[in-house]
């Protein structure tokens, strides 16, 4: 790139003093010795926001940001926008600033909506004379014209962000920082946004977009940086990085799963301890107990985290505490909220019942378990035919399905797209 | 310091705007609407009146002695209110701080600014009163008032740098209020406001009262206003001396303390 970038971040690290009380003395000595808060306070003394973050954005690129909460999103904007500065490190932006972060900040709740709008323009550095200008187009684009000379107290907190949002846009900004602010005004407001945001892109704007929508990022963003901890992880081509991403938080879920399952278990070993749970999922004779069930991927390993179509193997251990000739055994996955995807037992299938008489093991394995992204939560029973259950665990086992594209619902089939006559696509999916 | 008054300078018309702002939602659905901020220094004018023109006979220098304490109240409730109010004004509005990028030095100036206004619609009802002194006889007011504007341009100059300078302690010390409102109600006796500098008669005393701030102004306010005469040097550059040092040390606290104050308020 020829061309200066539009903002240059170098090796910024934000240092935040952590608030201790009978320490206002020395927060102040070393404000006034230092300039600084964190100066010289010690690594207890303080919280790392951000360390060491390092990227360059061009001019007229949509650069995104991805992390999971206080990863340090916020801050990297709050130091772009010039809110806050790096305690090490450089930050810098070449051209005018619209921070889109917590809109209407400035607006006071007992004047006019349209003295407002003049407050909160001045506030972002226009003159009276260009908000007049402007005036009209805020209003248009806010929706709200019959309520500008309402006190903003009686606002709606989500007219309170359509008019905040409608003020900065207008201020023409060369770089626009969004602030996930697209989640709070409804549909038919977040899409005016977007179309505004994606006017100033082609207008050669540059725009800094922060969302958990890692849908909106991809689609939306040239490129993309994901935050952790405070750290850069990764930067570049939006499918990579957010993906990269999304393994990462599948992963931690996996970990969560395994945890809940083992923090189960171990309650389960002390029963004495397992006051009255508000649902119950263990009911049955117990004539048949199942002691364990295990989530396998295709080379036997114990996962809690598929990609939709992988195999799964479910392996159930179980034990009869008495000889049995009739007996079912049955798995069924639902989501957290209750809704059934799938269920099947060895009596729908088929097997007719010899005996069950001591330690067991069963495993289904579904060679593509396509079921959409999600969380989802495995059932499994031991009963006779007649329904009347030995060990019926319900919730036993939670797993997550990730999916390389958005959709919705619980299934999702094998699919192409295939297209004939007068349809054109600007940008295809890559492979 | 310099630096701090460059940037209002440049912002003068944002910091107008917040001004406005303030006054706006401060009368907002009142009735007499700024006529309250005239009723406060009024509603003292009558109890001091009582107390020292009737019951204690305050006597020498000093007649008519409303009008002489009226002199020195309004431009004392401008002080105390706008450093009442300034000292709050990063704290009140941490919310606005940690979202806008403004100049913060704004913040405090407005509350100064604001209870100016106050003052400043406050002067007719001064003038009001010296003219119906004079009509009564009594050699108050005159052509020396048109040197007003110099002294409360000094005022204002001690009073914002003050006000940002406890503004921006106030960020770490939130004890920096309460301490203020009492040595607010301290100051207010040991400035010659409600008694002439003359009635202190053992001379260790007068030097007592210099600690206020706003003892040279109020001497400079009497002088203008009530005897109708352009100050001495001396008080002049008594009041330089104090607008510049509060000015000096005030905006170079806050300038000191700036990078911290965005965090910690």
């Amino acid at each position: 790139m020829s061309e200066a970038p539009a903002i240059r971040i170098e090796a910024a690290t934000k240092l935040f003093r952590r608030q201790a009380p009978g320490r206002h003395f020395r927060t102040l000595k070393s404000a006034l010795l230092e300039g600084s808060l964190v100066g010289r306070a010690t690594e207890e003394e303080t919280i790392t926001a951000l360390r060491d973050v390092s990227f360059e954005v061009a001019r007229g690129e949509a650069f995104g940001i991805v992390g999971s909460n206080g990863s340090g999103k916020s801050t990297l904007l709050k130091l772009l926008a010039g809110i806050l500065r790096p305690t090490r490190g450089r930050v810098l932006v070449d051209g005018r600033v619209a921070a889109l972060i917590e809109l209407g900040a400035g607006f006071h709740p007992e004047i006019s909506g349209r003295e407002n709008v003049f407050i909160n323009g001045a506030l972002l550095g226009l003159s009276r004379r260009e908000i007049e200008r402007r005036y009209e187009q805020i209003v248009d684009f806010s929706g709200l014209a019959d309520f500008m000379e309402e006190p903003v107290k009686n606002y709606s907190s989500g007219m309170y962000v359509r008019l905040g949002f409608a003020v900065a846009i207008h201020t023409d900004p060369e770089i626009l920082l969004v602030d996930e602010v697209l989640a709070v005004g409804d549909e038919s407001f977040a899409h005016r946004c977007l179309r505004r945001i994606e006017e100033l892109l082609a207008a050669g704007r540059t725009v800094l977009f922060v969302s958990h929508s890692l849908a909106l990022v991809e689609g939306l963003c040239d490129r993309v940086a994901w935050l952790e901890g405070g750290t850069l992880r990764a930067v570049g081509e939006p499918r990579r990085v957010v993906d990269a991403y999304r393994q990462a938080v599948a992963e931690a879920e996996s970990a969560e799963h395994q945890r809940s399952k083992e923090e189960r278990e171990a309650a389960e070993a002390a029963p004495a301890e397992a006051a009255a749970p508000a649902e119950v999922l263990r009911w049955g004779s117990g004539a048949a107990e199942i002691t364990a069930v295990r989530l396998l991927d295709e080379v036997g390993a114990e996962r809690y985290h598929f990609a939709s179509g992988e195999a799964v193997t479910i392996e159930i251990s179980a034990v009869a505490r008495e000889p049995l000739s009739d007996f079912v055994f049955g798995v069924a996955i639902a989501t957290p909220r209750g809704v059934e995807c799938w269920g099947t037992n060895t009596d729908l299938e088929g097997y007719e019942p010899g005996s069950f008489s001591g330690p067991a093991t069963v495993r289904v394995r579904c060679p593509a378990l396509r079921l959409g992204a999600g969380e989802y939560q495995l059932d499994v029973a031991v009963h006779a035919r007649s329904g009347s259950p030995y060990d019926y665990r319900r919730k036993l086992v939670a797993f997550t399905i990730t999916t390389p594209r958005a959709g919705v619902g619980v299934y999702a089939p094998e699919r192409e797209w295939r297209f004939a006559g007068e349809v054109v696509w600007r940008r295809r999916p890559e492979p | 310091m310099l630096s701090i008054l460059r940037e209002l300078i440049a912002r003068r018309g944002l910091l107008a705007t917040l001004t406005a702002r303030d006054l706006k939602a401060r009368y907002r659905g009142s009735v007499l609407g700024f006529l309250w901020s005239l009723a406060n220094p009024l509603l003292l004018l009558a109890v001091y009146t009582f107390v020292f023109g009737v019951v204690f006979r305050q006597r020498a220098l000093t007649q008519p002695y409303s009008l002489f304490l009226l002199c020195g109240l309004f431009p004392w409730v401008w002080f105390a209110t706008a450093l009442t109010e300034g000292t709050v004004a990063l704290v009140a509005n941490s919310a606005l701080l940690r979202r806008a990028v403004f100049p913060v030095e704004l913040l405090p100036m407005v509350a100064v600014l604001a209870n100016l206004l106050h003052f400043l619609l406050a002067l007719p009802v001064l003038a009001v009163a010296l003219l119906a002194g004079r009509l009564l006889g009594y050699p108050v007011g005159g052509w020396s008032a048109l040197a007003l504007p110099v002294v409360i341009l000094l005022q204002l100059v001690m009073t914002g740098g003050l006000a940002l300078g406890l503004a921006a302690l106030h960020v770490h010390f939130k004890d920096v209020k309460d301490l203020l409102a009492n040595l607010l109600a301290l100051l207010f006796f040991l400035t010659p406001i409600l008694y002439p500098l003359a009635a202190i008669e053992l001379p260790a005393l007068t030097y007592v009262v210099r600690v206020s701030p706003m003892t040279p102004f109020a001497l400079g306010y009497q002088e203008l206003l009530f005897h109708g005469r352009l100050p001495g040097p001396w008080l002049w550059a008594q009041m330089l001396g104090v607008a510049a040092v509060a000015w000096l040390a005030g905006a170079g606290l806050f300038a000191r303390l700036r990078e911290t104050l965005v965090e910690a308020a």
